[in-house]
């Protein structure tokens, strides 16, 4: 797991002058040379089908898949094209009815595999809502799944539990690295909008995750916050070559994307 | 402990709700802290109170023992006597170390006070080798010594002439007892031959304390002065406090089904509200999830929300419980027939333990459903949800 390799720069160096793609070439999680770089995610014939009562609903209908590590991709389509869906199987919040997927290397179609501790080593979330607890400072939010699973991991998430500096140094870091270096004993009931989507996206990033993915993360902002917050994401692709997958319907941001898989009633088009 | 506090951030979240929560396991652990410690001092005051008399065996006249047990320990007037005479036959008795024969009154001094008047000699005064006097023993037929809170109560000290009400007798105060911390603090003595004149029981008694030469031979001599006459009752006090004891535990039963009900009420309430809770944040649970929380993290979480709220309840009823300690001794005095004197409901360790763990307890009965409900959150099907 990716502890320690995200390097935290000054924000407006990384946020600024981004563009698609830019951090391909400075991926961190591998030196692969003139080789193609491995799957992140990879899919075939990925169906997800729910039960409404007696209705059957085929939300996902046989996906092929391939995204590389470090790729900043683009998962777009009107609402309920199966972009959420996807997210939720890459993201191991679910499993699929159908078809091999594997992320990061594992298979997680199989039955018996652990997603939960694997999500939590591997996995970054940003929502559309921010979900961030309304009690909690920005960097106790921050420091909030350093808490899952401590006991079994043993890593330095455990750090976080027994109090020690480095993982609220860590949480401060990045709400520095995302522009919030001001706002860190705020509630979220003090942050904007914007703001506090900048701290669930470091809340995202706090267990050094492979794979950042993010569902609808601009649906609830203004157009300028929006960029702000894309932007953002594309820095943390560029400078520490994590790979993201950001799900949108807004096709205006399609161009920003290094790649775009575009998904039309549960199909890829 | 970083479980607990975002559990206890949890809980302040819905202040008013968690509030009333945690006022209901209050009240039941403030009804189980009162009633329980109030059987725990009844039964340590009644063994003080019966110590106190210094003596192993009693003898009444005829008629309910409880009620001549009541009358001997915090006096009054019972109308039923012995013959003096009996005094006699009782020391006759080769097992008998001491006994001294006690003539007992009431009477309402002014501001309606009841004063209780006890006729004694030297032989009573030998039951109390703790006794100090300020002043000294009776000098005449018109002495009388004052109990320390008798003294308080009716305003005189030692020297001073002190009239016995309804009776017209003026007394000389030769000394007033240094507090014993006994029912005899209460208590006003005059020499027996005074007390039986004045109050028109001459050759009458209503007790006869009696100390053994042996402990051990207690009921054989019990035994041995049963058989001797048959116009008393004679009664070890170690059985005196068994029948006393019997009948609070009688109560026992009653006592402790009030205290389960308020507990599983109490529970009941814990319940529902971390139930309603867990639904109303079905999406952050959801969201937990989705940032890499186990089943066993959620779980755990909500579980300590709960014990949370129980123990920080029983905490506050047992604080509750000790504020309010002399109002509830108070009522439930008034519901008994007999109540040792002194405070009954005070600060014991081992019972706020045991609230303390009981809470904890509850807090884990009461937990575990709304925590498994939360545990089984789907965190896709948790945060659709709308």
């Amino acid at each position: 797991m990716g502890t320690g390799e995200f390097r935290v720069q000054k924000p407006e160096t990384r946020i600024q002058n981004g563009g698609p793609g830019a951090g391909h070439d400075r991926n961190r999680l591998g030196d692969f040379g003139s080789c193609p770089k491995p799957s992140a995610v990879l899919a075939g014939g990925l169906v997800r089908t729910y039960r409404r009562g007696t209705e059957k609903i085929q939300a996902l209908k046989g996906i092929d898949l391939d995204v590389r590590r470090g790729e900043f991709v683009g998962v777009v389509g009107h609402s309920g094209a199966g972009k959420t869906t996807l997210l939720n199987l890459i993201g191991l919040m679910d499993r699929p009815t159908e078809g091999r997927l594997e992320v990061l290397g594992t298979d997680v179609s199989r039955r018996g595999v652990r997603l939960d501790a694997l999500r939590r080593k591997n996995i970054g979330f940003v929502f559309q809502e921010f979900y961030l607890m309304p009690t909690l400072t920005a960097t106790e939010n921050v420091l909030l799944p350093t808490m899952w699973g401590a006991a079994r991991d043993m890593t330095e998430i455990g750090s976080a539990i027994s109090g020690r500096v480095p993982s609220r140094d860590r949480a401060k870091e990045l709400l520095n690295l995302v522009g919030l270096g001001h706002r860190l004993t705020h509630k979220p009931s003090e942050l904007s909008g914007g703001e506090m989507q900048r701290v669930a996206v470091a809340r995202a990033l706090i267990n050094s995750p492979r794979l950042l993915l993010a569902d609808e993360p601009t649906g609830n902002l203004d157009t300028a916050t929006r960029d702000s917050i894309f932007s953002l994401l594309l820095a943390l692709n560029r400078d520490s070559g994590l790979t993201v997958l950001v799900a949108t319907h807004d096709l205006s941001l399609e161009s920003r994307f290094s790649r775009v898989i575009r998904l039309e009633d549960g199909n890829v088009v | 402990m970083i479980w607990f506090k975002l559990a206890f951030k949890n809980l302040i979240r819905r202040k008013t709700r968690s509030t009333l929560t945690v006022a209901g396991v209050a009240i039941a652990i403030a009804v189980l802290y009162s009633l329980f410690q109030f059987q725990q001092g009844y039964q340590s005051q009644l063994k003080g109170e019966l110590g106190a008399l210094g003596a192993q065996v009693m003898v009444v006249p005829k008629g309910c023992p409880y009620e001549a047990a009541t009358i001997a320990l915090h006096g009054g007037k019972w109308p039923r006597y012995m013959d003096e005479s009996l005094l006699d036959k009782v020391k006759a008795n080769p097992g008998v170390a001491q006994a001294a024969g006690v003539i007992m009154d009431a009477v309402f001094a002014p501001g309606n006070k009841n004063v209780i008047l006890l006729g004694i000699d030297e032989d009573y005064m030998k039951l109390r080798p703790a006794w100090r006097i300020n002043g000294h023993w009776f000098d005449g037929d018109s002495s009388v010594i004052m109990g320390s809170t008798a003294a308080q109560d009716t305003g005189v000290k030692t020297g001073d002439y002190w009239v016995v009400p309804e009776k017209n007798a003026r007394l000389h105060v030769v000394g007033v007892l240094n507090r014993t911390n006994t029912q005899d603090d209460g208590f006003v003595f005059m020499p027996r031959k005074t007390l039986q004149k004045i109050s028109g029981l001459e050759g009458k008694l209503v007790l006869i304390l009696v100390k053994g030469r042996q402990v051990e031979k207690t009921d054989a001599l019990v035994a041995s002065l049963k058989a001797s006459e048959v116009d008393m009752n004679v009664f070890p006090l170690s059985e005196l406090l068994g029948t006393i004891s019997s009948l609070m535990a009688s109560t026992k039963v009653f006592v402790s089904a009030i205290i389960l009900i308020a507990v599983i009420l109490g529970g009941v309430g814990v319940l529902n509200t971390v139930l309603m809770a867990v639904f109303e944040r079905t999406r952050e649970i959801g969201m937990m999830k989705a940032m890499g929380g186990s089943r066993g993290d959620v779980f755990k979480l909500v579980w300590a929300e709960t014990i949370l709220t129980t123990v920080i309840g029983g905490l506050t009823g047992v604080v509750v419980a000790l504020v309010s300690s002399r109002l509830v001794e108070a009522l439930i005095r008034g519901m008994i027939p007999y109540a040792p004197k002194g405070s009954l409901i005070g600060f014991s360790l081992p019972t706020l333990a045991m609230c303390v763990v009981l809470s904890l307890v509850l807090g884990l009965v009461a937990g575990f459903y709304p925590a498994f409900r939360a545990a089984s959150v789907k965190p896709v099907e948790a945060i659709k949800a709308e």
